[in-house]
């Protein structure tokens, strides 16, 4: 391994990776699973089910393009791609490639444990500054508690990924055995935008247009599971549980907070089990990540959100390298003080991710 | 001031009564064997709380489990839901909502205590009186608040 060039001490806790196509995890599926996949001509879709079609501006920034790194499907492109220029000292990757999995149960726990092996050779043996999230199938909870089990105490490990776009939300009863395990390995949760195509992208029904599908993740779906997460007591169940919401958007959160409390006092009867506020409640285990950031034009608009989300406290830095989702992420870095920023760039995730 | 509300032969468990004792309306609950008095306003926004539903607490160990008390301790405002104790008035809406205004109720032995007065025996009812003073020229009545005074008939609290 080559010296590190030198950090600015930025973590970047939402960094893409992928493996460029299906033949890249072969070596890491099983011989059963590698003639499914030649048999029925099953592949990895490069545009994630149209969630990064290859044209959208939001897919990639100028400069990952021209690099070819969208994402980067190799340590090597990643390291000259953002991780020395940005000098960051910590990156956290997400790979969302089986999140458009078919929905064969079995398939999607082979192509899980593939993704996750494959993540601890080709990219956190290789350079010291990488962290991942692991991924787990959705389809089955046993398997994703499994798999949980079988790589989940791998250092390198510091995240379960979760699509925001699931079957039913991940505060469900059924999916707490899942969270638990992740709890158990002081693994945060992730809910990362996207998920199956054929899962609505917003909480009423199909779509049919990337607009609002790139839309629901930040703006609609989002809201929903953190009402589930809460409403479903899953924090009361799994105290020590840490959630991140990334790619999905922050200053949707001090107007879905006001009302939730509010209509929590009139129901609370309904949810004993929920034993406070649900803002305290998200303020003490929910984070979320700063790209895409949606922010008004005008500094002292932009100031008066941070302070009503408390920003220094809720967020956390995020390239999502390679994607393009515009200017807001320097508007929000200039309107952030220099404690402020110290502790959004760096702090927060150390604390959030045991980075230390 | 002492407001009778009702013989208590005629006032069942789980059943209320709405007093007006002047411009106040309060209303007297009656849980088991206890009774409450709440200001019937609810200090959210002038609702008539006392007309909304009496419930017990919930409590839970965690998703899914239940554990509701025996007998009711809330009142719920019929406009907003919003709760209070009805032992303490008590709001359970956050820092800085006011609570309602509850009062004490007793019950009052009903048979006569007092001597016959020209053979007439007292009943349960005593009108209320203020004290009056004669200060320089004028005649004043003092509505404040007052200490029980000592030995006055009634019976024990």
């Amino acid at each position: 391994m080559t010296a590190a060039p030198p950090t600015t001490g930025v973590v970047d806790t939402d960094v893409h990776c992928a493996p460029a196509t299906i033949a890249a995890l072969t070596p890491y599926l099983e011989p059963y699973w590698r003639t499914y996949i030649q048999d029925g001509g099953v592949s990895l879709s490069t545009t994630q089910g149209g969630a990064y079609p290859p044209q959208a501006p939001t897919s990639a920034t100028p400069a990952a393009r021209a690099a070819g790194a969208v994402p980067a499907t190799t340590v090597d492109e990643l390291r000259t791609g953002l991780l020395d220029p940005a000098g960051l000292s910590t990156a956290v990757l997400n790979c969302t490639t089986s999140f458009h999995c078919n929905r064969n149960p079995y398939y999607e726990a082979a192509l899980t444990r593939a993704v996750n092996d494959w993540l601890v050779t080709e990219w956190l043996d290789r350079d010291d500054r990488l962290r991942a999230s692991m991924v787990v199938p959705t389809l089955d909870t046993e398997a994703a508690v499994a798999e949980i089990e079988r790589i989940g105490g791998h250092p390198g490990f510091v995240q379960v990924l979760l699509p925001v776009r699931a079957d039913v939300p991940w505060g469900n009863k059924r999916h707490h055995p899942m969270l638990q395990a992740a709890a158990a390995h002081d693994l945060v949760v992730g809910l990362h935008a996207w998920g199956r195509i054929g899962n609505a992208a917003t909480p009423t029904g199909i779509t049919h247009t990337y607009l609002e599908d790139y839309l629901g993740n930040s703006q609609l779906i989002v809201q929903a599971q953190v009402t589930s997460l809460v409403t479903e007591g899953v924090f009361t169940r799994v105290p020590q549980l840490r959630v991140v919401l990334a790619e999905c958007g922050f200053s949707w959160l001090p107007t879905l907070l006001w009302r939730f409390d509010k209509d929590w006092k009139g129901v609370w009867r309904e949810v004993p089990w929920l034993d406070g506020r649900p803002s305290e409640v998200v303020r003490r285990h929910i984070r979320l990540t700063t790209s895409p950031a949606h922010l008004p034009r005008d500094a002292a608009q932009v100031r008066q959100v941070l302070d009503l989300l408390d920003a220094a406290a809720m967020l956390l830095h995020a390239s999502d390298h390679p994607h393009d989702h515009g200017t807001g992420g320097d508007r929000l870095l200039a309107a952030l003080t220099g404690p402020e920023r110290e502790r959004v760039q760096s702090r927060n995730a150390i604390d959030w991710y045991r980075l230390g | 001031m002492k407001i009778v509300v009702s013989r208590l032969d005629e006032f069942p468990p789980g059943e209320r009564r709405i007093v007006q004792a002047g411009r106040r309306s309060i209303g007297v609950f009656r849980v088991g064997d206890r009774f409450y008095a709440v200001n019937n306003h609810c200090p959210h926004q002038g609702g008539p709380l006392c007309l909304g539903r009496t419930k017990p607490w919930v409590r839970s160990a965690g998703p899914g489990d239940y554990a509701m008390a025996e007998h009711d301790a809330l009142v719920a405002c019929p406009w907003h839901g919003w709760e209070y104790d009805l032992a303490t008035g008590q709001s359970f809406l956050g820092p800085g909502e006011p609570p309602a205004r509850t009062y004490d109720v007793s019950v009052e032995a009903g048979d006569a205590t007092g001597e016959p007065v020209h053979g007439r025996l007292p009943g349960p009812y005593v009108a209320e009186t203020f004290p009056v003073h004669v200060e320089d020229a004028y005649v004043v009545v003092d509505t404040s608040p007052r200490a029980p005074a000592a030995g006055v008939s009634g019976g024990a609290r």
